[in-house]
């Protein structure tokens, strides 16, 4: 019985909460509970929702949990919302990429990689917080340092940054050249 | 290529900078990215760097970088082996330093496409009270005040609108107005009506000479805080009204 009441409880926090929620949480709001007890039913309460295939399902993200409806009903939500889907250009997708990666890294730094001034990306980027300022590079003018924040985890579904595949070695643009190719046939 | 058949239907604007074109380059002509024809691509690439002027789209001082960037390369290659040979052990080859950098920089327009590709917040999948922070402001106030950026930005479409009604062929008098006449102009319309839509200042033939003058007018209004400007909400009108005199 017990068990059932922590989950159920467990489910009222994530049902109301606007933040994905540490694990961590959960263990200072069930002090008398076992952590492991509190694992196990999170990680049960992820099936349980994925096989009622409701309309929403609990995913792990952003070193927490969150409740989230699923992609094939993006459209009536924006419709409901009466919302545009939320969209990032070329530019600041390479940003993120680099900073993703690279962190922390300063502006300069990350035009060099993509040889043109990204300035103007990094300001949309700090607007819309997906990346932060992390301190300064201690190297003359003590430029800011910039790296990726829990926002960027949650908005692009990443448990954490070690989620983030390992960068590919690219051998030769070849591979992407048919990729491309292909897509248009 | 359509490029050849048709050049006004490249998207030249798709490029995120000069490392993206000199990848679009290499793989358009199918060669080895370790050992780019360099004569070739550099040729192609001033080419692009033409057309982009042509179509009055700003070549920004990085295109030019690179562009001197393979200029260098170029002559390097020119060069006999057997002179550089003196000193150095092993010869470099002049294109290495460029490969590394199209390459590294081809891995994270992969890792970006990898990124958008995930399932996305406020696109894909929705959560609890999600929003997109840079927005915020316009959505919940009734007006969000505009910035300069806003205004050069609906300044750059009616430019282009009145080039669009010069290439008609049509024959413009020259006319000359001075800002001290625009600020009166402008200051009398909004004095009559409440608030004026920001392109119904500029009307549809007019000049460059005049649009520009029409501009600064504003500017120079916003700034002694006679007029205001608004935009009610992200993509709407931008309109202008009177705060009465200084």
């Amino acid at each position: 019985m017990e068990i059932i009441n922590i989950k159920k409880s467990i489910e009222c926090v994530l049902f109301i909460s606007e933040k994905p929620v540490p694990v961590e949480t959960f263990y200072k709001l069930f002090p008398d509970s076992k952590k492991s007890e509190i694992r196990q039913c999170l990680a049960e309460l992820v099936v349980e929702w994925r096989e009622l295939e409701r309309g929403f399902m609990l995913h792990e993200v952003a070193g927490g949990y969150q409740l989230r409806t699923r992609n094939e009903y993006s459209d009536v939500i924006l419709k409901y919302k009466q919302l545009k889907p939320y969209k990032l250009s070329r530019a600041a997708l390479e940003v993120l990429a680099i900073i993703a990666y690279r962190h922390p890294i300063t502006r300069v730094e990350i035009d060099r990689i993509r040889g043109v001034d990204s300035s103007g990306v990094v300001g949309i980027l700090l607007d819309k917080e997906l990346i932060e300022i992390k301190g300064r590079k201690e190297v003359l003018g003590r430029p800011f340092l910039y790296a990726i924040t829990d926002k960027f985890l949650e908005t692009f579904s990443l448990k954490s940054l070690d989620d983030l595949p390992t960068l590919k070695e690219i051998d030769g643009i070849d591979s992407t050249l048919n990729e491309q190719t292909s897509v248009r046939a | 290529m359509d490029s050849h058949t048709n050049p006004c239907l490249v998207k030249i604007e798709a490029f995120e900078g000069p490392l993206d074109l000199l990848l679009h380059l290499i793989k358009k002509n199918e060669v080895d990215i370790y050992d780019i024809p360099i004569a070739l691509i550099t040729e192609q690439y001033c080419d692009y760097l033409d057309m982009m002027r042509v179509l009055n789209l700003e070549v920004v001082g990085e295109y030019l970088v690179i562009a001197s960037e393979l200029g260098l390369i170029k002559s390097r290659m020119l060069v006999p082996q057997e002179i550089l040979e003196d000193k150095t052990q092993e010869v470099e080859d002049p294109r290495e330093e460029l490969v590394r950098m199209l390459l590294e920089y081809q891995r994270f327009k992969d890792a970006s496409t990898d990124l958008s590709n995930r399932e996305m917040v406020g696109r894909d999948v929705f959560v609890r009270d999600w929003e997109d922070p840079s927005l915020m402001n316009g959505i919940n106030k009734q007006v969000a005040k505009g910035d300069v950026w806003l205004l050069i930005g609906a300044m750059r479409e009616v430019l282009q609108r009145a080039k669009l009604h010069q290439h008609s062929g049509i024959q413009f008098e020259l006319e000359l107005v001075t800002l001290e006449e625009k600020i009166d102009e402008i200051t009398r319309r909004l004095q009559r009506g409440k608030r004026v839509i920001f392109k119904d200042l500029f009307s549809p033939g007019s000049t460059r000479l005049t649009i520009i003058v029409t501009f600064l007018a504003i500017l120079e209004l916003v700034k002694k805080t006679v007029i205001s400007v608004v935009q009610d909400s992200p993509f709407s009108e931008i309109e202008l009204s009177y705060n009465g005199a200084v």
